[in-house]
């Protein structure tokens, strides 16, 4: 039986999250919005409006590009795409075609051992075709025999980026979408989100032997909206070619549409019968002109990449690699890891920890902007300089963690008020002691009679007694020597 | 003009006819089709025209630079005033919805 | 001579001195469309009567009402001693090809006959904001798609008010025939092909197109977006130059509206012409026509255009003008061509929109899917010219005809574009202020003649197009009349935003030939009464 393998290639379709529209100054989001409420003349095509280009969205889009190791062309410019659907008021799309906004680039795509058919991990490198911007159409749905038109999301601002044919399992592609959708908010051009069709792919599957190097015939499924979708439709799609191929049959250039709630693809329409797009150069708009300086001043503040912060911490920080990734999934995050750090200026390990452990799960639970936090890294710092002095212990300071949001007050004056901290005077543990040992004859006679266990119970009483504030090491010392 | 000398066949024409979404009696078919053989009579005088590959398309007549070019728009947000008059102009409009007649999907055997 | 048949410029300055309130020149204007301009355009069926036949026609829609309202408006400010406006209380017609909110903007087509605009072009918003009264939408070739104000889905057409068995021109045939016939002062038009300088020229009148981008198309009903502008049609040169004053500049809505400042019009009008060098080309006293057979022909125009241009040019001469001889244009022949392709291919991406779903018309027959819908509804509104002109774009767009045809074409657009740049490049050979030429190859053709022959129709255009494909301004000027009784037409073309030179001349045409005979003519439908 011959062996195949799958080639994807990945269109995704990024809806920018500029304020207004591409084209005219309705905004972008109308996510909480009645339908038809969010339009103008403009992005519903009446007769005789023009298009008139949101400086924004261009900055946007050479972000991407540089993300995308992408070269932004100095010209480059807009086409229509003409054909009929309810959804494109205008009859025809304002898109790019020849010469799009960034041609070339790729994105570095580790793919996990769980994603490996080997168990090991690897990296692979998916190559960028071409990004260009264009509108975004309306929206469509069925209701019996007719079909309901929203304008709303005409005009949206997008970038389509199109990758070469380098995927080779649906395993990668979902890591293609996880990565992508990390760099995009990292570097804060799209709110990113499948679910709301902010982040939109259309996935073009093929199969040949092993070994060919040929493409053959592929099909395109459209209409997946999120990463799970991605990986199932594929997975659908390519065992629907290995049956068609092992039964002698040719694969056809359909395109196909996923069906979310079915889980299965249909088909939608034939690529033989497919409209000539009639692409030609937009008459009401100029040549796009990015300048170096402009570009220069785009990227004057451009970010780390997430791959290349990952690297930076595992090598400066010396932590491991599933801490890094975590720590870079999202910017605000690394970011307030690394200023914890710098601030701290201990074991990067430690904060790593506190991070992971703690922190993060508050900010989880309370779907708290690391940016934005109360607790923020110069407290986190503080907090972790007041454990390692001994000022207190751990059990405080993890404590201290939620009442430092909560109040916005500094670890040290919260310790102040409260009393927190932890109390190392020799002579104030040993009159405790004393009063415990005092109060306790049946567990001393015990202890002296052999039970060393016990010692644990007799520190428990003593930091019961000072609230927590004991310094237990201290405090089993004086226990020891006064039970001999 | 002969037949044969017609570029636009009827098979070409119909194809077209269906790409630009018309509906046409046999009258106007016979008229346009004759009309559009006799225009690329005309186009075709194009042809014999010496061109330098070099010589640039020209999307607009005049150049537009620096001095001209109007700047892109900023990302400002105004509402529009009033988007019931947009919506009162469609033929069909129920519950906040443009209506149109369904569009047929071929499931996948 | 009524009021009505004065000029803009002298209206203006009688209304300032008070010697006339802005609801009487109203009214003067009212009255001699009641007289003269007959029933309006209509989608009914049903034959001209013979009444119909001595009418204008000029109009699809009036608006009194908005018209009156704003002239008692303009009546207040004079009186109160405020800034009225450049414009203040001279009424004005508008193509229906201008969208302008909450009237039917129809674009003379069945499709859009029920279109009532929510917004107001920017060309229209502006003289309304200069005080000028809008007296309604007057007719045009359906989507502009003609020579001739014949192909409008509204019936009766325009006619010619020096004959009214002539056709105005076209598209912009309404506008010209309201300025020839008095009912207006001033119209506002847009210009593809011609369509402002030649019904222009057919009627009598002035007709600028301004250089593409000098005015916004915001809310111009587009035909080809590279070609369109719109611009004025009036009296004379220095209503022309107090129209566009108001109109031109950049406007945030058209991302191809020119950003240069808009000089001071009508003071360049007084400006001595000394020195200006005027270009004749032998290219443009011959036209170029494809015939039955596929040869092509070519003819000199009619000897009394010839003639209407030397003598113009002897004017000049003696006006201190330099003429120079012989200019080459010689890729003016392939205007026509170079359009067929061009204008139709952003004609059909521009006609995409109508289409049943969003606004205008949509079939009454019963359909089963979308694509019906379509096909019936594009197939019942739009007449015949939209038509040919969506298949024509679609055919040479299409993927494997795009370089053999449009993309050519592009390319010769830009051998069109030299020649003008030759003529009129400061350091070069010919260094040229204008060239003259005669704005059409005949004058007005008879109703009916050339109706339906598409080809024949578009090369009514010859002359004038190359200056769409260039972008270039041009303006046409009436200069006496033919042997047939009707108005001739004078073109000149001008440098990329020479408006005010264009205008200059004309004004001192108008200057020296203010006491010629032909001047006292006055068009027929005025004489019958």
């Amino acid at each position: 039986m011959t062996a195949y393998e799958t080639v994807i290639g990945l269109e995704t379709h990024i809806q920018l999250n500029t304020l207004t529209k591409i084209f005219c100054a309705c905004k972008a989001d109308s996510w909480e919005d009645a339908p038809n409420s969010n339009i103008c003349p403009v992005c519903t095509g009446l007769p005789g409006v023009l298009p008139v280009l949101n400086e924004r969205v261009v900055e946007k889009a050479v972000l991407l590009a540089e993300a995308m190791h992408a070269e932004v062309q100095p010209i480059s410019y807009f086409d229509r795409k003409n054909y009929f659907y309810p959804d494109l008021p205008k009859g025809f799309q304002i898109s790019q075609f020849d010469v799009p906004v960034a041609l070339g680039g790729y994105l570095e795509l580790p793919i996990p051992a769980a994603a490996d058919p080997e168990g090991k991990g690897y990296v692979t490198r998916v190559r960028i075709h071409k990004l260009h911007i264009e509108e975004d159409a309306g929206k469509t749905k069925n209701d019996g025999n007719e079909r309901q038109v929203d304008f709303n999301r005409c005009g949206v601002p997008l970038v389509e980026m199109v990758t070469e044919p380098d995927l080779r399992t649906a395993d990668e592609a979902a890591q293609y979408l996880i990565r992508l959708r990390q760099l995009l908010r990292w570097i804060g051009i799209s709110e990113a989100d499948m679910e709301k069709g902010n982040l939109r792919c259309d996935a073009n599957v093929s199969i040949r032997p092993v070994g060919a190097t040929h493409l053959n015939e592929k099909t395109e499924i459209k209409n997946v909206n999120s990463i799970d979708s991605v990986r199932e439709a594929i997975r659908k799609e390519v065992e629907r070619q290995t049956r068609e191929v092992e039964e002698g049959n040719s694969i056809k250039a359909w395109t196909l549409e996923w069906d979310q709630d079915a889980g299965v693809l249909r088909k939608m329409r034939s690529k033989e019968t497919e409209a000539d797009y009639r692409y030609f150069r937009e008459p009401d708009l100029l040549p796009l002109h990015i300048s170096e300086e402009w570009k220069t001043a785009i990227l004057a503040d451009f970010p780390e990449r997430p791959l290349e912060r990952k690297a930076r911490f595992m090598q400066d920080y010396n932590l491991p690699e599933y801490d890094a990734d975590i720590l870079t999934l999202e910017r605000a995050l690394s970011d307030y890891f690394e200023a914890t750090v710098k601030t701290y200026g201990g074991d990067s390990k430690k904060v790593s920890n506190w991070l992971m452990n703690d922190v993060l799960r508050m900010i989880n639970e309370d779907h708290l902007d690391p940016a934005a936090m109360r607790l923020t890294p110069q407290y986190l710092a503080e907090l972790l300089k007041l454990v390692d002095a001994g000022t207190i212990n751990i059990t405080t300071g993890k404590a201290l963690l939620q009442q430092v949001q909560e109040s916005g007050k500094a670890p040290m004056q919260l310790v102040e008020e409260q009393g927190l901290a932890q109390v190392s005077d020799d002579a104030a543990i040993r009159a405790v002691c004393e009063q415990i040992i005092a109060a306790s004859p049946d567990e001393v006679a015990a202890y002296r009679g052999g039970k060393d266990s016990l010692m644990g119970w007799f520190v428990g009483q003593v930091m019961r007694e000072m609230r927590g504030k004991a310094d237990a090491k201290l405090a089993k010392e004086v226990l020891v020597e006064l039970l001999k | 003009m002969s037949e044969k000398e017609q570029v636009i066949t009827p098979e070409v024409f119909d194809h077209l006819v269906q790409l630009a979404a018309l509906e046409l009696d046999e009258e106007q078919a016979d008229y346009l089709r004759r009309e559009l053989n006799s225009q690329l009579s005309a186009i075709r005088e194009l042809e014999a025209i010496q061109l330098d590959p070099e010589t640039p398309l020209a999307s607009h007549g005049v150049p537009y630079d620096g001095n001209n070019s109007p700047a892109l728009r900023e990302d400002v947000w105004q509402a529009c005033e009033d988007v019931e008059a947009i919506t009162r102009q469609a033929p069909q409009f129920e519950d906040g919805y443009l209506i149109v007649p369904d569009i047929p999907h071929t499931p996948l055997e | 001579m009524e009021l009505c048949d004065l000029s803009a410029v002298e209206v203006r300055d009688l209304l300032l001195e008070k010697k006339v309130s802005a609801v009487e020149v109203l009214d003067a204007c009212q009255a001699r469309i009641d007289a003269v301009d007959g029933r309006p355009g209509t989608l009914e069926p049903g034959g001209e009567t013979k009444e119909d036949a001595q009418r204008v026609h000029a109009f699809i829609t009036r608006t009194p009402e908005l018209a009156r309202a704003q002239a008692e408006a303009v009546d207040k400010q004079i009186a109160a001693g405020e800034d009225s406006g450049p414009l203040a209380g001279i009424p004005f017609t508008v193509k229906d090809i201008f969208c302008v909110k909450d009237t039917p903007s129809t674009a003379a087509s069945r499709i859009l006959a029920n279109f009532n605009a929510p917004y107001t072009a920017t060309a229209v918003e502006r003289l309304q904001a200069a005080g000028a009264l809008m007296l309604g939408k007057v007719n045009l070739d359906e989507f502009t798609y003609g020579s001739s104000s014949e192909s409008s889905a509204f019936q009766p057409s325009p006619r010619n008010p020096w004959d009214t068995t002539r056709v105005p021109g076209g598209s912009s045939g309404g506008s010209a025939a309201s300025v020839a016939a008095g009912e207006a002062f001033l119209s506002l038009g847009t210009d593809t092909a011609g369509s402002i300088r030649q019904p222009a020229a057919f009627c009598g009148v002035v007709g600028l197109k301004p250089t593409y981008g000098r005015v916004s198309r915001y809310g111009l009903i587009a035909f080809g977006s590279s070609l369109d502008c719109p611009g004025p049609l009036a009296r004379n040169a220095k209503d022309a130059a107090l129209m566009l004053q108001a109109m031109a500049g950049p406007d945030p809505r058209d991302a191809t509206a020119a950003t240069l400042d808009v000089p001071d019009y009508l003071a360049a009008l007084e400006k001595d012409i000394k020195g200006k060098r005027i270009g004749l080309s032998p290219d443009y006293f011959q036209i170029t026509f494809p015939q039955a057979d596929g040869a092509y022909s070519q003819q000199p125009v009619p000897e009394e255009m010839r003639a209407a241009v030397l003598h113009a040019a002897d004017i000049y001469r003696a006006l201190g003008a330099e003429i120079v001889e012989d200019v080459p244009m010689p890729n003016t022949r392939y205007g026509i061509p170079v359009y067929f392709v061009i204008s139709r291919v952003e004609a059909a991406s521009n006609l995409h929109r109508y289409d049943g779903v969003k606004y205008g018309y949509r079939t009454q027959q019963a359909v089963g899917e979308l694509k019906d819908l379509y096909r019936k509804s594009r197939g019942e509104g739009f007449g015949l010219q939209p038509k040919l002109r969506i298949l024509m774009g679609m055919y040479v767009s299409a993927a494997q005809y795009s370089e053999q045809y449009y993309r050519r074409a592009l390319r010769v657009r830009t051998l069109i574009r030299r020649d003008f740049e030759e003529a009129f490049d400061p350091q070069g050979k010919y260094r040229l202020d204008a060239l003259l030429t005669s704005t059409t190859p005949t004058s007005a053709f008879p109703i009916q003649d050339v109706y339906g022959d598409s080809v024949l129709m578009q090369y009514a255009d010859q002359l004038t197009v190359p200056a769409n494909h260039a972008g270039v301004p041009g303006i046409s000027f009436p200069a006496g009349f033919g042997a047939d009784g009707l108005p001739i037409g004078l073109q000149l073309l001008g440098p990329d935003y020479s408006e005010a030179t264009l205008l200059q001349l004309t004004h001192a045409y108008e200057q020296a030939s203010a006491g010629a005979e032909w001047r006292k003519k006055r068009p027929a439908v005025l004489e019958v009464r």
